[in-house]
């Protein structure tokens, strides 16, 4: 398909199906079809050729950092006759990010399906699933849904009577952003504090109470099912040539119609904003758009036009795709605000291990309190900034630059505004 | 061999190794806070940042790829890297604040983070001068803070246990403590609660931290969060000195420093030795610091009258040699001690060996259970291997009780054991004896004795000590006696105090020495007084002269058991004595 004719577009991954998330309704509809194939075929569709057709689908998770799953996968070392593991997160807790809450809502058996799948090409006997723990009701449906699973013998001992067995554990999270990470989420999965570990060595080593681990996010493995139903060919030519599928957009802020969308990757931010989510509130201007979560940098309104939804334009814009949860700010919105809850967010979620996270993201906070209260100096601007190259790549995980990012991206693109928010106060030259 | 170029010099390296602590080894520094060689590397302070480079190889030949100037081709890791975390390979280039003016940033920038939420009471602050965290500011930091808001505060003054206080405003979350309780005491009674700028290690709700080495935290918390109980406030680290000695409220015999001030004993912290406690002591070895301070003898006493009076050594001496003299063969049981250093009871052992039929015996303290298989052992006394290795014959405290119960004996000589304390003698059956203490601390068998003669303790003397496995170390004197000035004796430490402190000073005085001798000088002034052939001038004398005699001990030295750490003894003592 064609970026063009976007709007004939069919979604797969929450299809316009009454009570698909049911498992006779998603039988009837040629679900679990895939791992059907791939376990009464096994010669052929051995693990590594079931990995291989992923990698070359071109499958990148859709978890934020983009990097392909396939390839993920054949990071796991050969199976030695100890248990391995795959863990799906399902923790998204970044604002704007409301993805996953969908699959499990409306399609859970894509993505328990995915999962079989993945555990069979690599080997792996046991899903965790780690889903959000504020996610109640979600936690709910996928509970029905796995049982489901396991009574119609997806899931379980000998599935299908291929000799193959899966086990899926589901595991709800305390509340906690950091638990996202790929490695504090197995930390909290061991029952410990959420603590994101040092790497190397990758999960892909040690992982798991120090076996061989894989970690993907929930959309990504949905996504397996229907590269083995519709052929890796149609998921490779759908959307972006660099970052193709179907991807689901979270579609939040001042706009008419908010929610998540189902369309091809590589889609005009403009088509997004305008036509699926029918424009901005009270037919203002966009001020400034966050186009995967807060953490990555926000766009300047007037710098849209041909930015598509895909890693490859994303970043010539000056932005990342992460989880497409995109949030749009109209041409009211204070930015200073915006900001200060931002970091009041990432100051919350900070687990506090490294320093320069569990220090910088206080003060970031603190400063653009300052600011917003009007007690702010030109100097505080610059503190930000040098407060963001001190945080940038200098801890064990992500947090310390998702949170330093929005910072210095708004502060650089809507300088104007900070500034007028600040005391013009002259300093003595000593 | 591997090689590795750390600001620009060569170094060789064999094996696996970490950056930081290969860095360490070679004796320069890098400033660091988290890791702790004996626990496991979380690199979360980010303190010890360099810059780090391998050399690009070329794919076809594997040779180095070399730039126009024949130099290697170096590929630097975009992003500093912590080299407590960071694997040394062949050929690796490090940088650290010594070349690199990004390092030198980093490392400033930490610091600048970690300081402002810190409290900064360095004045009031335990930690104060031996504060990595003040230490490495003032090297490394910044000139100022740029934190202009208030700062976090947290609970103060917590009780954690019995020993340790907990100040989390001062913590900088390096989790050492937490470690500790996980992987070296396992007794996981440590956690960090709360998130982000407002963590601290606390344990559990409704437990206490009252795990037997806990103390330990104290010592490898980078700062003052951690303090203990009983230390706390007493010293400031400047005004004490600190002696090299070992902890003799077991039989491990943990590596100890004895930090003494106006010759008190402040505090006992453990001395590295990887042979014996690696960091680490248990939190009893600390108490011995009233062992050395408090309730001591000072001066002889003797029982006049059933009265207890304080008598002077001329007289304790010709009573006790007219005694002797007079006492029938035979007549006199001399018991040695586990609890008394190998010199001491040679000495007395060959002292009393020159009287014809006097039974020299010991009695180990062992009380089965009390043990772990860590650094506290069953055994109570520090040298029980050194009595047995010595030949002296081993009683049990029953065999013991009836021979003084027997009536056969008219003398006791009695050396550092409490008997009565321990239910060995009675008060009563003490004093149907003429008995001899020669003692450290008052105790019941002091107050029984005839008479009683005030001895040196470990931290007073030269002192060696067998541990449970086999191992001997020694002691150095860290207190003065009244006889002793470490101003004379080279071989005491001096602290700041020590060296310039005058009677003006608070610090300095003569309030605290004891009037007591070591137990074989004891012997020798009374070989004087009954012109017996026994000579000694040092306790050096002593050691080599076991050396040379006892084969058990062939080789040893004060200068190799101070050079090696303590010597393992060929003759191993049986492992009765510490059933694992």
């Amino acid at each position: 398909m064609s970026l063009t004719d976007w709007k004939a577009y069919k979604p797969v991954l929450i299809p316009n199906i009454k009570d698909y998330h049911k498992i006779d309704v998603y039988e009837k509809h040629g679900g679990y079809g895939a791992l059907k194939k791939i376990l009464a075929d096994q010669d052929t569709l051995t693990p590594q050729h079931v990995t291989e057709t992923v990698k070359n689908a071109g499958l990148r998770g859709r978890g934020g950092a983009g990097f392909n799953t396939g390839l993920k996968w054949s990071f796991m070392p050969k199976p030695d006759g100890g248990p391995r593991y795959i863990a799906a997160n399902g923790d998204e807790s970044e604002p704007g990010t409301f993805k996953d809450r969908v699959i499990f809502e409306f399609n859970p058996h894509t993505f328990i399906e995915g999962s079989i799948i993945a555990a069979y090409a690599m080997s792996i006997t046991t899903v965790y699933v780690y889903i959000r723990g504020e996610y109640r009701s979600w936690i709910r449906m996928m509970e029905k849904a796995v049982s489901d699973a396991y009574e119609r013998g997806y899931l379980g001992q000998n599935i299908l009577k291929s000799g193959f067995s899966v086990d899926m554990v589901l595991h709800s999270g305390a509340g906690a952003y950091i638990c996202g990470e790929e490695s504090s989420l197995m930390e909290s999965l061991e029952g410990k504090r959420g603590y994101p570990r040092v790497k190397p060595p990758f999960p892909a080593q040690k992982g798991l109470w120090g076996r061989p681990t894989t970690i993907n996010n929930i959309e990504s493995l949905a996504n397996v099912p229907l590269i083995f139903n519709n052929g890796a060919d149609w998921y490779k030519g759908t959307g972006a040539a660099t970052h193709p599928g179907p991807l689901l957009y979270g579609i939040s802020g001042h706009v008419n119609r908010p929610g998540v969308y189902e369309y091809p990757t590589g889609m005009l931010v403009t088509d997004l904003i305008n036509e699926v989510a029918m424009g901005v509130r009270g037919g203002k201007r966009v001020k400034a758009l966050i186009p995967g979560g807060s953490s990555t940098p926000p766009l300047r309104g007037d710098a849209l036009d041909g930015v598509r939804m895909d890693s490859d334009s994303l970043r010539q814009a000056g932005s990342m795709l992460g989880t497409a949860g995109m949030c749009i700010l109209d041409e009211d919105t204070d930015m200073v605000d915006y900001l200060w809850r931002v970091s009041h967010f990432y100051h919350h979620e900070s687990c506090g291990q490294c320093t320069p996270c569990r220090e910088g993201t206080g003060w970031l906070e603190k400063t653009l309190l300052k600011i917003k209260a009007g007690d702010g100096t030109m100097r505080d601007l610059d503190l930000l900034l040098d407060l963001c190259t001190q945080m940038e790549g200098r801890t064990i995980c992500a947090l310390a630059d998702a949170a330093a990012w929005p910072v210095r991206y708004t502060i650089t693109r809507f300088r104007d505004e900070f500034e007028a928010r600040v005391k013009n106060t002259v300093y003595a030259l000593s | 061999m591997a090689e590795i170029f750390i600001d620009n010099k060569r170094y060789e390296f064999e094996g696996q190794t970490k950056v930081l602590q290969f860095i360490l080894d070679q004796g320069l520094e890098l400033p660091f806070f988290c890791y702790h060689p004996s626990l496991s590397i979380p690199a979360n302070c980010r303190q010890c940042y360099v810059e780090a480079g391998q050399p690009v190889l070329n794919r076809e030949t594997g040779e180095y790829e070399l730039d126009d100037n024949g130099e290697r081709v170096i590929r630097f890791f975009p992003k500093l890297m912590t080299a407590c975390s960071l694997d040394a390979t062949d050929g690796m280039v490090i940088k650290t604040h010594v070349t690199s003016e990004l390092v030198r940033r980093g490392q400033k920038d930490i610091l600048e983070f970690i300081l402002i939420n810190h409290p900064l009471d360095c004045p009031i602050c335990d930690q104060a001068g031996e504060c990595p965290l003040q230490i490495q500011t003032y090297k490394y930091g910044p000139e100022g803070s740029r934190f202009e808001h208030k700062k976090v505060h947290k609970p103060k003054r917590i009780q954690l246990g019995p020993r340790v206080v907990l100040d989390a405003e001062r913590c900088i979350n390096c989790t050492r403590c937490v470690r500790f309780t996980e992987e070296i005491s396992k007794s996981n009674q440590l956690t960090i609660s709360q998130r982000g700028d407002h963590n601290y290690p606390i344990t559990a709700p409704g437990t206490e931290f009252d795990d037997p080495y806990s103390i330990n935290t104290v010592d490898i918390c980078p700062v003052g969060a951690l303090t203990s109980t009983d230390f706390r406030f007493k010293a400031r680290v400047w005004e004490m000195s600190s002696t090299p000695s070992i902890d003799i409220t077991n039989a491990k015999g943990c590596a100890v420093d004895i930090w003494t001030r106006d010759n008190l004993v402040m505090r006992i912290t453990p001395r590295y030795n990887p042979h014996v406690n690696d960091y680490w002591m248990p939190d009893a070895g600390r108490e011995a610091y009233k062992i050395y301070n408090e309730n001591r003898i000072s001066r002889p006493e003797m029982v006049v009258n059933k009265d207890s009076i304080k008598t002077s050594w001329n007289n304790a001496l010709l009573t006790i040699s007219e005694k002797l003299t007079g006492a029938e063969t035979g007549k006199t049981l001399v018991f040695a001690s586990a609890y008394a250093s190998v010199e001491d009871n040679y000495a007395i052992q060959q002292f009393f060996a020159r009287f014809a039929n006097t039974t020299v015996i010991y009695v180990p303290d062992i009380k089965p259970g009390t043990g772990d298989d860590f650094l506290i052992t069953d055994d109570q006394a520090p040298n029980s291997s050194g009595c047995k290795l010595l030949g002296i014959n081993e009683v049990d405290a029953d065999q013991a009780k009836g021979m003084i119960d027997s009536g056969t004996y008219e003398t006791l000589v009695i050396l550092q054991e409490d008997l009565v304390g321990r239910g060995i003698a009675s008060t009563e059956s003490l004093t149907q004896y003429f008995s001899v203490y020669l003692g450290t601390n008052n105790n019941s068998t002091s107050r029984s004795a005839s008479v009683t003669i005030p001895i040196t303790t470990a931290a007073e003397h030269f002192g060696s000590y067998v541990n449970v496995d086999g191992r001997i170390q020694r002691t150095l004197p860290a207190k003065e006696t009244l006889y002793t000035d470490r101003r004379l004796d080279l071989q005491m430490s001096m602290g700041r105090l020590d060296h310039y402190g005058t009677r003006f000073d608070n610090w300095v005085s003569d309030n605290n020495k004891i009037d007591c001798i070591p137990a074989w000088e004891f012997l020798v002034r009374l070989s004087h007084e009954m012109n017996l052939e026994f000579r000694y001038n040092e306790a050096r004398e002593i050691i080599d002269e076991i050396a040379l005699k006892n084969s058990s001990f062939a080789g040893i030295s004060y200068e190799r058991m101070d050079r090696e750490l303590g010597i393992a003894l060929q003759d191993q003592p049986s492992k009765e004595l510490n059933p694992a």
